[in-house]
């Protein structure tokens, strides 16, 4: 019974469906560093529960017989209650889980659950822990990272690529790189092959690097026209004029 | 009682003020009628008295009367009474006998009236007695001799037939002025009466208490904010509602008469220059920064403008109430789908299990929230503000429902909104353009039913591109197609969605372009600088 102990998360499972809870529990037992303190079937006992074991961590199923879980999410924060919670709700109701991401619960997770992301989700609830206990000067770049930990980043994306492909973008920088006068996205979708929708996109991250900017006319009243100019076009363009 | 209760109000101020002019009329007519009477019988009795006591002064009337000549005094006083307009002149002895009496009266007879007895004691009197003529007013005098020895009366008397005449003759021409003057009274009476009732639009006063008070609990209970104000733009009525939406915590005499422009700031609508010949239904316009749906109906009593009425409601209200009106028949159909659905899963499930597929199983079950759940992730990783996030999960959900799909660019991300954009205005813009993009796929049978959403705060604007294989802009409101009413949905909604939308990226100082989508359908984007 060593409870000081610092890699011990104690984990409150809130379930109303006996079996799904007995396997939840022993899923996430087989972890050693997690142990399960207890399971409520009902709203009312996982208030009591909550109080009474001071939980590290609730797994927290929205249908319970007696209540919805986002209240108990809602009586944690109103009583500032020292837990983190994962939520987990049906598809069916999105509703709730934009509701638990306001209230800042560290995952959400859709049921059925699959125990890969669960897993997962307990791993980077770990590290979280983990960053938090040894974080001695806080500074805010670390606070930062400690709060892309508890949000996000724990799929494993490539945050530069943002969807950019090396070929698409290459036909796009091509095609400034030929002409000097500025063009829509429709100039742009008819001179490559880009669809409409990803032509945005590109522009937009041709912008953001710095390669293309942006000119708004306002030929037509009340339609303007975007135009995405060379950054170095002006500069190109007066020093050919020069050379006249 | 009956009667009492079916005379109509303006009658009964009709009737009342005929019946009070003629009240008035008489007693003035009598009160009048008896003042000429005394000045009359007061004037004529001076007169009598005054010839009486002339006569009994006269040294020859004396003189005859010593004398007690009834010849001489006969002639003398025949002569003076020519002179007079009195009806008689008597002249008595001492003992009261007739000495002359001008209707040739017995002589030496006592005069008669039995009024006699004064006058021989050295007064003059003026009395109204009984005579041998008849009824009479008579000025009374003694004839005193050298020594002032009463030796004799004098007599002037007017006949009260004949006085009662002269005052009808006199009062006569009074009382044709009092008819004239009723008659006045009685069409002026029956004027007022008829313009009341025209003024009160035929109602009775109580008709009228009962119109004010449920009219004052009307508008109490009316959701609507409603002002009415008059052609100065001054306030004349305001409900709670009104008050409340514009948090005008003031009171009545702080609102009343007071200029609308002093408590709602951006009134385009109340100031129209239209605002003299058409009414506006259902605008929707900034109410200090509140956006509302307004109404403005111009106050025409007699073909004339008197003012105008506002009603107005808060947009969002509206729009939630629609919101919900459409979910609740959406998630019916849903429910019985998703039933249908679990029931195919279960049999699925136990199938595999029966079988000991159990590796088919778990991917089975895996595969049906993954989808989800990687959207959900999705977009919490890339979209930091909550609001936003709340919003696009559930339009996530929303399109899955209705058989569309919502498809995000991986380049999405939003970290933060800027000052000059509320996060509900931004949702409102977002919100509207995809329910647009929802609603016109539902229409294209031939489109691919995803909707392509762009969001990115990576330069200096946020960008909003939203895409769709619907059935694209209709050639028709393509100029106006931000203007409030402009719908292209069928049964007719209200045609605000874009309107609001440009509204708020005017607002924010941004700009929207929309064009066709390749092979069909539209493209919105909404551009807003940071």
């Amino acid at each position: 019974m060593n409870k000081k102990n610092d890699h011990t998360i104690e984990v409150l499972i809130v379930e109303d469906e006996p079996i799904l809870a007995e396997l939840n529990a022993e899923f996430i037992q087989r972890d050693t560093k997690v142990k399960a303190l207890g399971i409520a079937s009902t709203l009312a006992e996982a208030k009591l529960m909550v109080e009474k074991l001071q939980p590290t961590l609730i797994l927290l199923d929205n249908y319970l017989p007696d209540g919805r879980g986002i209240e108990l999410f809602e009586h944690i924060i109103n009583n500032n209650l020292a837990c983190y919670v994962i939520f987990i709700t049906a598809a069916s109701d999105m509703e709730t889980c934009s509701k638990a991401i306001r209230y800042g619960a560290f995952d959400y997770l859709i049921k059925p659950v699959s125990y890969q992301r669960l897993k997962h989700s307990l791993e980077r609830f770990e590290l979280f822990l983990y960053r938090q206990s040894i974080q001695q000067h806080v500074n805010q770049r670390k606070i930062d990272e400690l709060f892309n930990l508890q949000t996000k980043d724990f799929i494993d994306i490539n945050r530069h690529s943002k969807g950019i492909e090396e070929i698409t973008l290459q036909k796009v920088k091509d095609l400034f790189a030929q002409v000097l006068h500025p063009l829509t996205v429709e100039d742009v979708v008819n001179q490559t092959e880009i669809s409409k929708t990803t032509a945005r996109r590109y522009l937009e991250y041709c912008v953001q690097i710095k390669l293309l900017t942006i000119e708004i006319n306002y030929g037509k009243i009340g339609r303007p026209e975007r135009l995405y100019k060379r950054l170095d076009a002006q500069k190109s363009a007066s020093y050919s004029d020069n050379k006249d | 009682m009956q009667i009492k209760k079916n005379v109509s109000f303006t009658n009964k101020l009709f009737l009342s003020l005929c019946l009070f002019s003629i009240i008035f009329l008489l007693l003035l007519q009598s009160y009048i009628w008896n003042v000429t009477e005394a000045i009359l019988y007061k004037n004529l009795g001076i007169k009598a008295q005054i010839q009486a006591k002339e006569l009994s002064v006269l040294p020859t009337l004396i003189k005859y009367v010593k004398e007690k000549n009834t010849e001489e005094i006969a002639e003398l006083v025949t002569f003076i009474f020519k002179q007079s307009d009195a009806n008689y002149i008597v002249i008595g002895d001492n003992q009261a006998r007739r000495l002359f009496h001008t209707a040739n009266g017995s002589l030496y007879k006592p005069m008669v009236g039995d009024d006699n007895h004064e006058v021989l004691n050295g007064n003059s009197i003026i009395t109204i007695r009984e005579g041998s003529l008849g009824t009479s007013l008579r000025g009374k005098a003694p004839i005193l001799d050298d020594n002032k020895n009463v030796i004799g009366i004098v007599s002037v008397g007017y006949m009260i037939d004949d006085i009662s005449e002269m005052h009808k003759k006199q009062f006569s021409p009074f009382i044709l002025v009092c008819v004239i003057l009723f008659f006045a009274l009685f069409l002026f009476s029956w004027l007022f009466s008829r313009s009341i009732k025209k003024q009160m639009f035929n109602l009775e006063p109580k008709e009228i208490a009962l119109l004010f008070k449920s009219q004052k609990s009307i508008m109490e209970s009316i959701f609507e904010g409603i002002i009415a104000i008059d052609l100065d733009y001054n306030i004349i009525n305001i409900n709670q509602s009104a008050r409340n939406m514009l948090s005008l915590n003031v009171e009545d005499k702080h609102l009343l008469n007071h200029n609308i422009s002093n408590f709602i700031k951006s009134i385009d609508l109340i100031y129209g220059v239209n605002n003299q010949i058409e009414d506006v239904h259902d605008h929707i316009c900034y109410f200090n920064d509140i956006i509302v749906i307004a109404s403005r109906i111009r106050i025409i009593i007699d073909q004339e403008i008197q003012g105008w009425v506002i009603t107005f409601r808060n947009y969002n209200d509206i729009n939630l109430l629609s919101m919900q009106l459409t979910q609740v028949t959406q998630y019916v159909d849903n429910l019985r789908t998703l039933r249908h659905e679990h029931l195919n899963w279960m049999a699925t499930l136990s199938g595999l299990i029966y079988m000991k597929r159990y590796k088919e199983a778990e991917d089975f079950i895996t595969l049906h929230s993954s989808d989800n759940q990687k959207n959900l992730d999705f977009i919490t990783q890339h979209f930091k503000v909550p609001s936003i996030c709340g919003l696009l999960i559930g339009k996530y959900a929303k399109s899955h429902e209705i058989g569309l799909k919502l498809n995000f660019d991986a380049a999405c991300q939003l970290n933060a909104l800027p000052p000059s954009i509320t996060e509900t205005e931004f949702m409102s813009i977002l919100g509207n353009l995809l329910d647009n993009a929802f609603n016109a796929c539902l229409k294209n049978p031939i489109g691919t039913k995803t909707i392509h959403l762009y969001l990115s705060d990576a330069t200096d604007e946020i960008v909003l591109e939203i895409s769709d294989q619907g059935c694209g802009i209709d050639a028709n409101i393509r100029e106006s197609i931000f203007e409030p009413g402009v719908t292209s949905q069928s049964p007719k909604e209200h045609g605000i969605g874009l309107h609001l939308v440009a509204t708020y990226t005017k607002k924010a100082k941004g700009y929207i372009l929309f064009d066709d989508n390749q092979p069909n359908g539209a493209i919105f984007s909404v551009f807003i600088p940071k």
